[in-house]
């Protein structure tokens, strides 16, 4: 049951979804629409929309640089052991379970647009070609990934930078393998790369990613940081 | 220099594998951005530091639950501070009545919506705002952008307070009817 702040027909939702996100509701029933958040799916969805739509709003206030000291008084609150309830190390396998678990079931990760276009190794009689696209935003980076004989290449639209320190590892996962095959690395500059696709040859539903990993990639044979970009392909028809 | 979607999305999700250096890089990407949108709605340094701070604690915290495909890590960022923010407000007793002439600044005046320019999405968001009535539209950018509650925007803007609340109401009801069927 919702509470009384807390209605249920679809465009009250909806209405009180932007009033939360305007902001005018007053503290008790602002509070009522953040406790219901993790619980009310309808009304997650509706806030998550009115943040989206507003947002452009957010540009009207000019950026001000914060006062000096203050990372400085960020960096000590969460240096705090009770800020984190349990280990990084545990917090990072659970993240690499969840993310996973976000890319199989298809999840645009990161908000990230991935188009894959994809050959059979070897051209067959029927000239089947695989295709996928997942563009969560037109503006966001992308990769182009075109597989022939053996050979996956892929193309970056508007490439974003390696994060220092870090490699990006690209990786295959097609239905029913027990886990991810690595296919290679992200280069690190230049526009255009091939890996090789005989550890994994693409197939119909495979799924393409590519994450985030230490210098030399994971060291446990499957992604251990997150997962930027993934994209599934499907076979086209000509 | 503005930090890529894909960068700040990368970021959080470091943070969320308990990775500090990330989320200073997104302190400093960001920062700037953010505290303008705290110093926007509290117009006090010291309490939109609170908010930032406060914003990024939460950050390093919730870092797990960001969902890109609720929306773009920009969005998640400006939510949790915006949110913050107001909350500050509220507690410092928003909702009584006060002179403060800064309320608001230039916003009645003029007409912020106009500024909104560039990316696709602002340029949807100008034009549904555009085909409001003007007042529909000023209140729903004085409670956003300047943090005003509805006895404020209806102080500002003369107005009964009952009036304010249903036109916001009805603003929203039409911005979101104007948003979707754009689409």
């Amino acid at each position: 049951m919702s509470p009384p702040e807390i209605p249920d027909a679809p465009e009250e939702v909806h209405v009180l979804a932007g009033e939360y996100v305007l902001g005018t509701l007053d503290a008790r029933v602002a509070e009522a629409v953040r406790a219901a958040l993790p619980t009310n799916p309808a009304l997650a969805a509706a806030v998550a929309s009115w943040e989206r739509r507003l947002d452009p709003l957010t540009r009207l206030a000019p950026a001000v640089e914060p006062p000096k000291g203050t990372w400085e008084a960020i960096a000590a609150r969460i240096a705090a052991p009770a800020s984190r309830g349990v280990s990084a190390a545990g917090r990072a396998a659970a993240g690499w379970r969840n993310l996973f678990g976000a890319g199989l079931a298809g999840a645009a990760i990161a908000g990230l647009a991935v188009f894959l276009a994809v050959r059979p190794p070897a051209p067959g009689p029927a000239q089947e070609r695989y295709v996928a696209v997942m563009q969560a935003d037109q503006a966001a980076p992308a990769w182009v990934v075109q597989a022939d004989r053996g050979e996956i290449s892929v193309a970056a639209i508007n490439r974003p930078a390696i994060p220092e320190g870090r490699v990006m590892q690209v990786w295959g996962l097609a239905p029913g393998d027990p886990g991810p095959t690595s296919l290679g690395f992200v280069p690190t500059d230049g526009t255009r790369f091939t890996v090789d696709a005989s550890r994994r040859p693409p197939v119909d539903g495979m799924l393409v990613e590519i994450s985030l990993e230490p210098p030399g990639g994971s060291p446990i044979g499957r992604p251990t940081g997150p997962v930027l970009f993934i994209g599934r392909l499907e076979r086209v028809l000509r | 220099m503005p930090a890529e979607e894909a960068e700040l999305s990368a970021w959080v999700f470091q943070a969320g594998a308990g990775d500090q250096m990330a989320l200073k890089r997104l302190y400093q990407a960001e920062s700037a951005r953010l505290f303008g949108i705290a110093l926007k709605i509290l117009r006090d340094r010291v309490a939109a530091q609170d908010a930032l701070q406060d914003a990024f604690v939460s950050v390093w915290q919730r870092a797990r639950q960001f969902d890109p495909q609720r929306g773009a890590a920009r969005v998640w960022l400006a939510a949790i501070v915006r949110h913050r923010a107001l909350d500050i407000a509220r507690a410092r007793g928003r909702e009584t009545l006060t002179d403060d002439p800064t309320l608001g600044d230039e916003a009645v005046t003029d007409d912020p919506v106009e500024r909104l320019a560039g990316a696709a999405d602002a340029a949807r968001l100008r034009d549904c705002l555009s085909g409001l009535e003007d007042k529909n539209r000023k209140s729903i950018v004085l409670a956003f952008v300047d943090g005003l509650s509805h006895a404020q925007v209806a102080e500002k803007l003369d107005l009964p307070l009952g009036t304010v609340k249903a036109w916001i109401r009805r603003g929203l009801m039409s911005l979101r009817a104007c948003m979707e069927g754009a689409s």
